[in-house]
């Protein structure tokens, strides 16, 4: 198991590495750039500005700097578009804001949609069955971007229950909405998955060995059926948290919560690369540390895959 | 001991009602063991699920299944909770997925005395180990903690076996305990099962479409095409003068050791199509000897032969 | 995303080992999908929904009395008061937030966001599921590359794309378009892979190889018939994703450039000034995203009903 994982760790390293190499080069061979404007500098000036960020050497030159800072001493370098300020002071504020919420979203979507499915599956074709239909027809109507705004216009506007945007070092209040219009989609679909897992393993043999020993149904679900019902959910939601993180740009934009979806957005309108960059190593990390995690436990829980491992 | 009364099994699916089981009528005394025999999807594995009560939810059932005194057709969910694995134990078809693969060994055995006998985890434990012992498997103590896909196929039957003998139960129902095994292993599960049976009194139901394997191990033998019973008769004097075409069939279908010069056949033609009560003989489309009236007349079951012609008029 | 219950389903293994002897390439396998299909009510609606839609984006100019980009001047100052849904001044739908009649604007978002659906959609579907195909018929070395390309792919954050795709090319629709092909490559790809993965191992596949077929007729000639059905459904599930990434991106703002518009561009814009009492500039668009989006719902469950053995 250790050694799986540590080979696991090992791999990540060249994977991120061809990212880095991809995405740099890809950005910075895009015409234009942070410091085109409007109004052209003059090319003293412009000079000069290069020279400070070091984008006067060679791109294989500024790649290498970029990398080796990263790796000797984590610095992922100075933001283009905001004076004064680095990459990790940009990602120290934001991330721990998106992260909160989008931690708070995960255990909506969790707390929510597991049990959902699981009352579908058990009562199938019932209320709760149609009700799940119901949300996943919402959840492909209102995604987040259409959710946001309908939130804002209830409990905003109309009740004046909830403040409509920003963060205020994340009181509860601040983290409803943003967590509700980010999870709901993704609850509509761990619901469904589950419902749907959880069917399949009622319908298998080894349910009906159970209910042959005559064990009460509360032993049956809990005992038998949950945990193999559960896998499927599992191994999505690593993906989908990271997800969730990420696709939180939409979130942080229309709630204002100054988190890193924020930076991400304003360092697209200004090309800023190095947030760009930085944010896109960001969410790399998390991709494959989280899939890693779940990849983990699910080993831990299914003996078959455990057993492959070792 | 058991009575299976007039049972009728019908399913409601998309394509219409299907008739499995139709107007089904046996007895099991105590300590008694009956094969029921069939070609595949003529019902009889939806005879042992309707014992235990857990036939598919687009079941319709009709008749009576008499229990020592109760018909468990009518009986609640609670009341067949204390009738399964206690008094009456299912061995599965396919013991690659009849156990649960996320639970160790221990705890699928376990958990059926625990709950029905109130036993501490310990006295289970060593109740499990007991039950591994009779049904011969060796190092009881260190599997106990493994898991399913740890095991052969084999191995999984004989823990699937001690699992339904957990409770010692009065009747286990085998439905095709060997036919997902291979031929070696078949034969070593069949005398497991025998010597089980000889030891511990229990009666068995065995439900297979192997006439070879019912000949060395039931009493009785009950013959079902089409969810129907062609004929019910002692084993020895099924064998011996089998009396309906079907049966006929079946035995020129199984190969003879003692005279390998006998010619094997297959019956021509193929199940019959469920999805209407049949009106007539359900065999006569395939049967040798069917005359005109097989054709129209639904023979009913007289001396345990289902069948509209005598018997000395068959080829 | 918003599908993916379905579309894990789709990309397990377990699944395709369970369809694969259940496959027939027959045509009478689609004349019974094709009634199944029919005597879904609720997909016939859906179809006749869309078709509606689709009439409206084309069409709809005709009973405009302004064009998308024309400003009035006469409600300029008064939108609240003046500006919205009416008969009098041929604002069927009012007016947006800068006096351009909101009408025409919406038909010119429904074609944006369908062409951008009905293109990129199955382009980056098919693009993909070759891929997979290639990927799990020639395995090794080729399949390793192609899983790791998939697997940075999807690690990077999407945006990054549009901005750097926007930069080079500009922000035109059929840029648009390409930008979306080029992020969903990955689309299908699982999927098609290990199904190909569990065909290639099937008699009829040794069957050709033994004839002297080649590989590539082999892939087309007789993979691609037995996987088409998976690309099918596949596809009526990206092509709504498609739709909801093109309207994310152009809320986001790195969309069409104006004064086009997208159905997205229109929400957004209708969602920042819904403070102000404008609704029917969130409402109109929203209810034709709505529209949209559940006829291809129940387009896309329709032909999972009728095409996925399972569901049968």
């Amino acid at each position: 198991m250790l050694n799986y994982t540590l080979r696991r760790l090992l791999m990540v390293v060249p994977t991120l590495l061809i990212l880095v190499i991809f995405a740099f080069y890809l950005m910075r061979l895009a015409p234009g750039g942070p410091f085109t404007s409007e109004r052209p500098l003059p090319p003293a000036v412009m000079a000069n500005v290069l020279e400070r960020y070091g984008m006067d050497e060679p791109l294989h030159v500024q790649l290498w700097t970029y990398v080796s800072n990263i790796v000797c001493c984590f610095d992922f370098g100075p933001s283009f578009s905001q004076k004064d300020r680095s990459v990790n002071d940009v990602i120290a504020q934001g991330f721990p804001v998106t992260l909160t919420y989008g931690f708070w979203s995960a255990v909506f979507v969790l707390l929510l949609g597991v049990p959902l499915g699981i009352i579908a599956a058990l009562r199938h074709n019932g209320f709760w069955d149609y009700t799940m239909t119901g949300l996943a027809i919402f959840s492909q109507i209102f995604p987040n971007f259409v959710l946001a705004p309908l939130l804002v216009l209830l409990f905003t506007l109309s009740w004046g229950l909830l403040p409509g945007g920003g963060w205020n070092g994340g009181q509860w209040q601040y983290i409803v909405m943003p967590a509700i219009a980010l999870g709901t989609s993704y609850m509509a679909s761990v619901a469904r998955l589950t419902r749907g897992s959880m069917l399949e393993v009622l319908g298998s043999p080894y349910i009906r060995t159970a209910r042959a020993k005559g064990l009460p149904e509360r032993t049956i679900i809990l005992r038998h059926a949950l945990k193999p019902a559960l896998l499927p959910t599992l191994t999505y939601m690593g993906p989908v948290f990271v997800y969730m993180i990420t696709g939180s740009v939409f979130v942080d934009v229309f709630f204002s919560t100054g988190g890193i979806g924020q930076d991400f957005i304003n360092g697209a309108y200004s090309r800023d690369y190095a947030i760009l960059l930085g944010l896109a190593i960001l969410y790399a990390v998390l991709t494959f540390v989280l899939t890693l995690m779940v990849d983990l436990l699910y080993a831990w829980i299914d003996p078959k895959v455990r057993a492959g491992l070792s | 001991m058991l009575s299976v009364e007039n049972l009728h099994i019908r399913f409601r699916t998309g394509d219409g009602m299907v008739h499995a089981v139709n107007d089904v009528s046996f007895e099991v005394g105590a300590g008694r063991q009956i094969a029921v025999v069939g070609e595949s999807g003529s019902g009889k594995s939806q005879i042992a699920l309707a014992i235990m009560g857990l036939l598919a939810k687009n079941a319709e059932v009709e008749g009576r299944i008499m229990w020592n005194g109760q018909d468990l057709l009518a009986a609640s969910n609670r009341e067949m909770n204390r009738i399964r694995a206690r008094e009456i134990g299912i061995v599965f078809q396919d013991p690659m997925s009849s156990l649960n693969p996320y639970m160790t060994i221990e705890r699928q055995l376990t958990e059926i005395v625990e709950y029905h006998e109130g036993l501490s985890r310990r006295d289970a434990r060593a109740r499990a180990l007991q039950v591994m012992d009779a049904v011969r498997i060796s190092d009881a103590k260190a599997r106990l903690r493994a898991y399913p896909h740890e095991f052969s196929g084999g191995m999984r039957q004989r823990i699937v076996i001690a699992m339904a003998l957990m409770c010692q139960p009065k009747l286990i129902l085998a439905d095709e305990p060997t036919t997902a095994l291979d031929v070696t292993v078949q034969a070593q599960i069949m005398q497991l099962l025998a010597d089980v049976q000889r030891d511990l009194g229990t009666s068995v139901v065995l439900i297979t479409h192997d006439l070879g394997v019912v000949a060395g191990f039931c009493e009785e033998v009950v013959v079902l095409y089409g969810g129907r019973i062609m004929e019910e008769a002692e084993t020895i004097a099924l064998f011996d003068q089998p009396t309906h075409p079907y049966t006929r069939g079946l035995l020129s279908a199984v190969p003879n050791i003692k005279d390998p010069s006998d010619a094997l056949t297959a019956i021509p033609g193929s199940p019959p199509n469920q999805h209407r009560f049949p009106q007539a003989c359900p065999f006569a489309p395939r049967c040798v000897d069917a005359v005109d009236i097989c054709r129209d007349t639904l023979p009913a079951l007289r001396q345990g032969r289902a069948c509209l012609r005598p018997v000395e008029e068959l080829t | 995303m918003i599908l993916s219950a379905a579309r894990r389903r789709l990309q397990s293994r377990a699944f395709a080992e369970e369809q694969a002897p259940e496959m027939v390439a027959s045509r009478s396998f689609w004349a019974d999908a094709g009634q199944r299909f029919m005597r879904n009510r609720m997909a016939i609606f859906s179809v006749g929904m869309l078709g509606l839609l689709i009439l409206f984006s084309i069409f709809g100019n005709l009973f405009s009395r302004w064009s998308f980009e024309e400003i009035d001047w006469n409600v300029l100052g008064r939108i609240k008061e003046d500006g919205g849904p009416s008969l009098e001044n041929g604002h069927w739908f009012g007016v947006d937030e800068l006096g351009r009649d909101l009408y025409a604007r919406v038909v010119q978002g429904t074609r944006t966001s369908l062409l951008v659906g009905f293109i990129a959609g199955p382009v980056s579907v098919l693009l993909g599921a070759t891929l997979g195909a290639l990927s799990g018929y020639y395995g090794g070395r080729f399949d390793r590359t192609v899983l790791g390309a998939y697997t940075i792919w999807l690690a990077i954050p999407y945006i990054i794309f549009f901005v750097v795709w926007q930069a080079f090319f500009g922000r035109s629709m059929s840029q648009m378009i390409m930008v979306i092909i080029l992020v969903n490559w990955t689309a299908g790809l699982l999927i098609v892979r290990g199904q190909v993965m569990m065909l290639k191992n099937r008699e009829f596949v040794d069957a050709a190889r033994m004839l002297g077929m080649s590989d590539t007729k082999i892939i087309f000639r007789h993979l691609a018939p037995n996987v088409l059905w998976v690309v099918v459904i596949y596809t009526s599930l990206v092509i709504p994703e498609v739709i909801m990434m093109e309207s994310l991106v152009s809320f986001l703002g790195v969309g069409i450039q104006e004064p086009n518009t997208s159905i997205g561009a229109l929400l957004s814009q209708g969602a920042s000034t819904m403070t102000f009492g404008t609704l029917w500039q969130l409402g109109f668009p929203a209810a034709i995203f709505v529209i949209a989006q559940v006829s291809l719902f129940y387009i896309g469950d329709g032909l999972r009903d009728a095409l996925d053995p399972k569901e049968r």
